[in-house]
């Protein structure tokens, strides 16, 4: 590196915007992404409103803080400030630092024209100056300090300038250059300070060198790809999910299902240290002791099962776990604390179990993982009744609320359909609740998203008929109705049917547009789960399954948005029309499909629908019955042949389709289940042929 | 001497101090990273449980002394052959979910290898069986498995009929106590109407109106009404 072509930065004027360039370049973007709300469901719903405080609220309330603090992104607001500082410091030094770059004589400055003035205009404004700044004309004037020198050295300036401007050729390098002497060699600079390459520091910048390529690279990279080595899809740990798999099993009703999930590597973390046996014993008492809320629910397996259990750490989470779904008080601080931590816990192993059961796709066994969900969010036991999703409803009232001694229990849905005054004379007695209590209970009753539907079907977009092998639109038509409301209008029919999208509009048919970009999706409120320590955004999930073979036939859709507003204003239900879709291929074979359909709320209890629904998928043939003629000889334009065929005609294929179209026009019978056809792709239809 | 006069051994020494440490840093790093991953696949779980009836089975043929009947050897063989039959349907069922879940991320390679070296080792497991069954008895290799699958559908069927029979006390003290329940309140409403009578007929002097009979007129209402009362009244008086 000789020293003749490149310069170090010593005077320190060029090194500060080297550092806030690549300081920004991390700052910035580390920042926005710091700054930017949190754009997950749990965070931008609304709540339902409540009153109800359960017992240990505020050890619950503390759960959800220390859930709050460890997303709260301290590294990335730590990151941004010293990016911030930094770059203040680098303004600072750069506002600071004498630029040390020499005046260039500049003659348009001295004479005080502008660079794209003409000759002439400079020799005009040369006259007016010299009027003025002329030795012989211009006065002293000791008070501003201006002696017969100054006025002296500033003409012969003025001169100067003029004659260097009215020289054509030195004026023209002005222009191009910037410079009198025409094209000045330029320098290459490094924004380094010196000192980093001088001798002696030269080792210490090769162990910085070093360190950064050789430590901190490899260290970053193993980081990252270990920790992603170690988390699954549904971001739980390998381990655990390798263990919620051995102990899959189809049979699993609610209960196992609880069990299965005490093996995750999860709770380790909760329960490090000491923390895994501390008050085992006292908490084992607790729980399976005779008389609690679990002893009719703990069936001799499950009991089993925990009694098997050797590991005291798995042994004590399962208990934890019971205690958290039989809501018992564990009358010692830690213990509470502990059950109320590992529920959000389970739930999160619970999701990589349904997606376990899902690959096996058995029926029964993903609606106990489903059902277990639920209960984990509502802290119930499995086989409880719904009723105690209620603010204070305990197993007694709900009983008293139920009144009929059937081993069924009723709905929340059900029970608000009891006329109100009968509905309060159950539950409103010394012993159950008070008339306040009732009413925080109703409150909270009428505002649950109770998902009704209204009206199911099968489509395929553009067509009358479902063909073999088509793409099939499970469209679902429902409403909000809260339990308990009264005077629900009756449906516009309107409403039920589905719109196809335009014939161009390939977005809208393949579905990627059914988000509807620039409206913002419309979110029911969160959960209400007073004992489940996070917040959490309902889902519905709908499936179709098999009822004969128990399999379950298309696999579930989530549905966490919406498209229309579900409450207004003043927070009363309006009641709107829902649109739900879910696409999957016919069946190769032509017949009629008979489905259960599934549709589930992963967060309340009792409110799932189960539905049967039919698929008549039609003979192709009989959709292009009428164009037959012209089909018959013509090859798919999707093979060799087709194509060739297209090359040689020209495009004369194409006038075969807007024949078929008006045959599909004279079919008469509808596609769908129900029997009614889409007026709307008959229109679509009907304007084509127009303009052929 | 001359070539090594003129060599400075020094500065010579630092490309062969260098290559050295590369290549001594690079095979001892491989040498541990495989050590590490024999290990690790060696301490790998196994897919199932120690195979009970197969040890069974093994520790009664290799019984000397006295020697162990036929009969019990080949009631062991059967029982072995029906676990294996547990076994090999759990693995079928589990392949495919497994294979999707592997695809998708949701499990772990570990797992996959463990249950592929549990494929293998059940393959070996039923080859091991049929030689064994056909040590026995010519050809009872091939029908071994069937009799060893009814076995285990039987086993399944009576399990889950005595789970279900297991709930039929709880159920029939359930209703047991629901037939009392609804007797004592049918005994305790027919109590109750008596005494409501007898209530009624000791007060019925002071009382004009009230008594059920009286409704039950009003109800039936129009103009007979007067008379009809003025005729009861007499009628019980």
């Amino acid at each position: 590196m000789s020293s003749t072509d490149y310069n170090y930065d010593e005077q320190g004027q060029f090194f500060p915007y080297f550092v806030i360039t690549v300081t920004a370049l991390v700052t910035v973007p580390v920042t926005i992404s710091w700054l930017r709300p949190s754009k997950e469901l749990e965070s931008t719903a609304s709540r339902i409103e409540s009153n109800f405080k359960p017992e240990h609220a505020d050890l619950i309330e503390g759960q959800r803080k220390k859930q709050k603090r460890r997303e709260r992104r301290l590294k990335r607001a730590l990151v941004s400030v010293g990016g911030w500082l930094v770059i203040c410091w680098m303004a600072y030094l750069m506002a600071v630092t004498a630029r040390t770059i020499p005046k260039i004589w500049d003659p348009y400055d001295v004479l005080g024209v502008s660079r794209s003035a003409t000759e002439k205009q400079i020799k005009s404004h040369y006259r007016k100056l010299s009027v003025m700044l002329h030795p012989d004309k211009a006065r002293e004037d000791p008070a501003k300090n201006i002696t017969k020198e100054t006025i002296n050295d500033h003409w012969v300036e003025v001169t100067k300038a003029f004659k260097a401007l009215t020289d054509e050729e030195i004026r023209n390098n002005y222009l191009q250059y910037g410079h009198p002497d025409g094209k000045q060699s330029f320098s290459i600079g490094i924004a380094l300070p010196k000192w980093i390459v001088t001798e002696g520091h030269g080792k210490y910048v090769l162990l910085m060198y070093a360190l950064a390529l050789g430590v901190l690279l490899p260290y970053t990279v193993g980081r990252w790809w270990y920790g992603i080595q170690r988390i699954t899809r549904e971001k739980i740990l390998v381990a655990s999910a390798g263990k919620l798999f051995r102990e899959y099993d189809n049979d699993h009703t609610d209960g196992a299902v609880v069990g299965v999930l005490s093996s995750g590597e999860e709770f380790n973390e909760v329960l490090n240290g000491h923390k895994a046996d501390n008050g085992l014993s006292k908490l084992e008492q607790k729980v399976l002791a005779d008389g609690t809320s679990l002893s009719g629910v703990l069936a001799k397996k499950e009991r089993q099962k925990l009694d098997d259990l050797d590991e005291s750490r798995r042994r004590k989470v399962l208990t934890l776990l019971w205690a958290y779904l039989g809501r018992i008080e564990l009358d010692d601080e830690n213990l509470n604390d502990e059950k109320y931590e590992v529920a959000p816990v389970a739930l999160r192993l619970n999701e990589a179990y349904t997606a376990i059961a899902l690959a096996y796709s058995n029926t029964k066994a993903v609606l106990s993982a489903y059902h277990t969900s639920q209960n984990l969010i509502q802290a119930m036991r499995p086989g409880a009744s719904p009723l105690e999703q209620l603010p204070h409803f305990t197993p007694t009232v709900a009983a008293a609320a139920e009144a009929e001694k059937s081993r069924t229990h009723m709905s929340i849905q059900e029970f608000m359909r009891i006329p109100a005054e009968k509905r309060k004379a159950r539950v409103v007695a010394p012993g159950f609740l008070s008339a306040s209590q009732f009413e925080d209970a109703m409150t909270v009753a009428s505002q649950l998203p109770v998902l009704h539907v209204e009206r199911a079907f099968f489509k395929v977009v553009g067509e009358r008929f479902v063909t073999p092998s088509s793409l099939v639109q499970f469209v679902l038509k429902c409403r909000f109705i809260p339990p308990g409301a009264t005077n629900v209008p009756a449906v516009k029919s309107s409403d039920l049917e589905d719109i196809d999208p335009e014939e161009g509009d390939v977005a809208a048919i393949t579905g990627r547009k059914d988000d509807k970009s620039g409206e913002k999706p419309i979110q029911p409120p969160l959960a209400h789960a007073p004992y489940f320590a996070r917040n959490h955004a309902p889902r519905w999930h709908v499936f179709l399954a098999d009822s004969k073979q128990g399999k379950i036939a298309v696999p579930p859709f989530s549905f966490s948005t919406f498209d229309k507003p579900i409450i207004d204003e003043t927070g009363k239900p309006t009641f709107n029309v829902q649109t739900m879709k879910m696409q999957f291929g016919a069946p190769p074979q032509a017949g009629s499909y008979t489905f259960v359909m599934h549709m589930i709320c992963d967060s309340y209890v009792g409110m799932d629908t189960k539905m049967e629904v039919t698929l008549k998928v039609e003979e192709a043939s009989k959709a292009v019955e009428m164009g037959e003629e012209d089909e018959i000889s013509e090859p798919d334009e999707d093979t060799i042949a087709g194509q060739m065929r297209t090359l040689k005609s020209g495009g004369v294929s194409r006038s075969s389709k807007p024949r078929k179209r008006v045959a599909q026009d004279d079919e008469s019978s509808g596609s769908d289940t129900e029997g009614d056809v889409e007026s709307e792709s008959e229109t679509d239809t009907e304007t084509d042929t127009d303009e052929e | 001497m001359w070539p090594f006069d003129a060599v400075d051994w020094l500065t010579l020494s630092i490309p062969f101090a260098y290559l050295t440490i590369l290549i001594g840093s690079l095979a001892v790093f491989s040498n541990l990273y495989r050590k590490r991953k024999a290990a690790k696949a060696a301490s790998l779980e196994p897919w199932f449980p120690p195979h009970i009836q197969r040890n069974v089975y093994l520790s009664l043929l290799h019984m000397e002394n006295p020697k162990v009947p036929d009969s019990i050897l080949k009631a062991a063989l059967l029982r072995r052959a029906t676990e294996d039959i547990h076994r090999i349907v759990q693995i079928r069922e589990a392949k495919q979910a497994m294979q999707v879940l592997l695809q998708r991320g949701s499990v772990g390679d570990d797992l996959w290898q463990r249950f592929q070296r549990a494929e293998k080792e059940i393959e070996e497991e039923l080859r091991d069986v049929v030689n064994e069954a056909n040590a026995f008895a010519p050809n009872w290799g091939q029908v071994i498995f069937q009799s060893a699958s009814e076995m285990a559908q039987n086993q399944r069927i009576r399990d889950r009929l005595s789970d279900i029979l297991s709930t039929a006390p709880a159920e029939k003290e359930w209703w047991e106590k629901r037939k009392a329940e609804i007797q004592s309140n049918f005994m305790k409403e027919l109590d109750d109407d008596e005494k409501k009578k007898a209530d009624a007929a000791a007060s019925k002097p002071s009382a004009k109106a009230g008594s059920d009979d009286d409704a039950v007129i009003v109800e039936s209402g129009g103009p007979a009404e007067k008379a009809a009362k003025g005729k009861k009244k007499k009628g019980k008086h």
